[in-house]
């Protein structure tokens, strides 16, 4: 059984039954490993479908959580149970219970980091007032605002007006919580969240993979959420410098926002605007600033670094590229599709309204980024099959098409393997617009195929 | 990935029952056991299947039974016809499983196990109904037809279940408006089962409830059964246990009645 990610939270959903006899058969050694190399802040088993457990059923799963954070010191726990559920795990782990309990994933999200929505007024309850504590201490942190209810009947009385809380919290349990640095996406940038006083830890709870896949798929503002740093040591500072160092060699900005340098000596600040960082004080200076963000390369891609470029042999490698980006799509459209004309050139879109984009980067043996530039129509018949319904929620419609890229990325991976070129392939990256695309990829000569799904014209182009 | 074509072309491929198991199947109905066993020993390979059947550890028997008489005798009306529905199903299952890890032996036993839960179930339940005893064989052809539909895109699928929880029911519904169940149905009208089957068999798959409150209360003790099933080891490994979506609510006014049944402790 394997975890899906979202957002930063990879959820395990076993159904039916879990006791001692087939709990090991739910996860096997492969599927620990594989877990342990997500790329996720938050591990979480889902007991939505689970209709009855004991404690050897939940023993191997409460064995991976031991192994995933002393590998990855992330948050793990059961999540999805009712309140018959959470008694009854508290019971059999009363005496080492190291691991969270959230009620719901919803719920666990908002304490993981990547959580994009902030400022949820949030109700909350646990009869442990230490645990009351620490809830509201992590949602705080999270940029929400937790109200603590001090007893449970004050609890039942604020919890009946449903309608004044974004969220109410019970029957939820923090173990030790993730030390990973939390990373989400906004726009074009990536927002690093940091805490507390920093200092040579960072080098392991940064997650170094990601940044340079991040830099290879293109992003090139790199923002570190400062506010709730208090101080940081030489360590820190060498870590932070040389991450700059390497980020100018893509062209790529680091920014801090709301550090306070009255507990940071004064030649950390000189140094590191030095080594090429930059400071602000609050995130809406940057992120409302469109015109900054350009300035800061929000939406550029130049001096990309590639120690191997797309070439003859990446190009012979074509008919794979499409082959599994026209599969995966006739699988999500269940639509033929019909390939027109191919060519070498810069990237040419002749429609350019009602069209949105998506790309990912592969890097290994051979290196290169697969554009597609889907009519929001094909777009949004493509992910009716993940969604489950018609939507015209932009924001959705991107996000789940970020999950149809990464299908394509995984196939062009295993194809490629099957042809003993091994590369690995980066986090997609979606555009609102062609003209958002353009900007990072308009003069960039590649291989590019039209091709029609259902008379619905669609772009394939694929570049260094 | 999967059109209305391929499920058009999987039903017109489905063979119609065989005669020897029609006219079996119909003096069963007819309560005439003795007639009904020698017109099933005329088939070898019905013949065959039940005596393995029924020399299963599961019924218990200390000498082996090869006699098709005294296998009906033993049986009894319902479960003998029970066992030839099992055997037409095992007609469409196929020779090589590729999307799910299962063979001969671990099917057979999948429907063993059922068929005699089910049974069990019945009795407490104080229903006696040759057809309803019947419905629990139509609930494995749900497996077969995922396993004819979703084979030869197992890459593709596991894919997409890779980004995203789907079920195959669910992959099935969204590309192209049917579910396993309703191809179920089908298999079960070419069969000529009898109709209270496909409606049970419907109501078990806990996304199609009947209006019928009989039938959805057995829906739901069939969709409960089917997951305690899909939990075993053998299961798990043969990667059932999420082929279609476990729908905890449903069965959970039943769930307490259900372990003590089981003696699930």
């Amino acid at each position: 059984m394997r975890a899906i990610v979202k957002n930063g939270i990879g959820v395990f959903t076993p159904q039916g039954f879990l006791d001692g006899n087939n709990s090991s058969t739910f996860l096997s050694i492969e599927d620990i490993e594989v877990t342990s190399q997500l790329n996720a802040d938050t591990i979480l088993v889902s007991l939505k479908k689970v209709i009855f457990f004991n404690k050897n059923g939940l023993d191997i799963f409460v064995k991976l959580f031991k192994k995933i954070r002393e590998k990855n010191s992330i948050t793990v726990g059961f999540c999805d149970y009712d309140k018959k559920k959470f008694q009854a795990i508290n019971r059999f782990y009363s005496n080492d219970m190291s691991f969270s309990l959230f009620k719901t994933l919803e719920i666990a999200s908002l304490f993981s980091q990547s959580f994009k929505n902030q400022q949820k007024n949030i109700l909350l309850y646990s009869d442990d007032k230490s645990q009351r504590t620490a809830m509201a201490i992590e949602l705080h942190d999270n940029g929400h605002n937790p109200i603590v209810a001090p007893t449970l009947e004050d609890f039942n009385e604020k919890a009946s007006n449903k309608a004044a809380y974004d969220y109410i919290i019970e029957y939820t349990f923090l173990g030790q919580m993730g030390q990973k640095i939390a990373t989400r996406v906004t726009g074009n940038a990536i927002i690093y969240t940091v805490s507390a006083f920093l200092d040579t830890d960072i080098g392991n709870t940064f997650n170094i993979a990601y940044h340079h896949n991040s830099l290879n798929v293109g992003f090139r503002l790199f923002i570190f959420d400062a506010y709730k740093v208090i101080s940081m040591n030489i360590h820190a500072f060498n870590f932070f410098s040389k991450l700059s160092t390497s980020a100018a060699e893509y062209n790529a900005t680091i920014v801090f926002v709301g550090l306070d340098f009255t507990k940071i000596p004064e030649s950390f600040k000189e140094n590191m605007e030095d080594a090429g960082i930059l400071f602000y004080e609050q995130m809406d200076d940057i992120l409302q600033n469109k015109e900054l963000l350009k300035e800061l390369g929000a939406s550029s891609a130049s001096n990309v670094i590639n120690k191997r470029v797309i070439d003859k042999s990446t190009v012979t490698k074509l008919p794979n590229f499409i082959d599994a980006t026209v599969s995966t799509i006739e699988m999500m459209t269940n639509s033929k599709a019909v390939k027109e004309t191919v060519e070498v050139n810069n990237i040419e879109i002749k429609e350019k309204e009602g069209r949105i984009a998506s790309s990912i980067g592969f890097y290994g043996d051979i290196d290169g980024m697969v554009i597609l530039v889907f009519p929001t129509e094909i777009a949004k018949k493509a992910c009716e099959l993940l969604i489950g319904e018609k939507t015209d929620d932009v924001e959705l419609i991107l996000d789940t098409l970020a999950e149809l890229v990464n299908i394509v990325g995984g196939k062009i991976k295993m194809l490629l393997g099957d042809h003993k070129i091994s590369v690995n392939i980066t986090l997609p990256r979606t555009y609102h617009s062609v003209d958002d695309l353009l900007e990072v990829v308009e003069n960039k000569k590649g291989v590019q195929v039209d091709l029609a799904f259902d008379n619905d014209k669609f772009l394939f182009f694929l570049t260094k | 990935m999967i059109t209305k074509n391929d499920i058009n072309n999987f039903i017109e491929k489905i063979p119609p029952s065989p005669d020897v198991l029609k006219q079996t199947i119909s003096l069963l109905n007819n309560e005439e056991l003795t007639k009904a066993s020698k017109v099933a020993s005329q088939d070898p390979a019905l013949s065959a299947y039940l005596k393995n059947l029924v020399n299963k550890p599961l019924y218990g028997f200390k000498n082996e039974i090869n006699d098709i008489s005294q296998i009906f005798g033993i049986l009894g009306l319902s479960a003998s016809q029970q066992s030839v529905y099992n055997y037409m199903l095992t007609l469409l299952s196929p020779k090589k499983w590729e999307l799910f890890a299962l063979n001969e032996s671990s099917f057979y036993e999948l429907q063993a196990n059922l068929s005699v839960k089910w049974q069990k179930i019945l009795e407490h339940l104080n229903i006696l109904d040759q057809d309803i005893e019947s419905a629990i064989t139509l609930l494995p052809a749900s497996i077969i037809v995922s396993e004819a539909l979703f084979k030869d895109v197992k890459t593709d699928v596991e894919m997409l279940r890779g980004v995203h929880a789907l079920d195959y029911n669910t992959i099935l519904l969204r590309l192209c408006d049917t579910t396993l169940f309703n191809i179920c149905e089908l298999i079960a009208k070419k069969w000529e089962m009898p109709p209270v089957i496909a409606e049970i068999l419907k109501a078990s798959s806990g996304t199609q409830k009947s209006e019928n409150k009989e039938i959805n209360q057995l829906g739901k003790w069939m969709h409960l059964l089917l997951f305690y099933e899909l939990s075993k080891p053998m299961f798990i490994n043969a990667e059932l246990n999420d082929f279609i979506e476990f729908n905890v609510e449903y069965v959970e006014d039943i769930y307490e009645e259900f372990s003590t049944l089981m003696e699930i402790s």
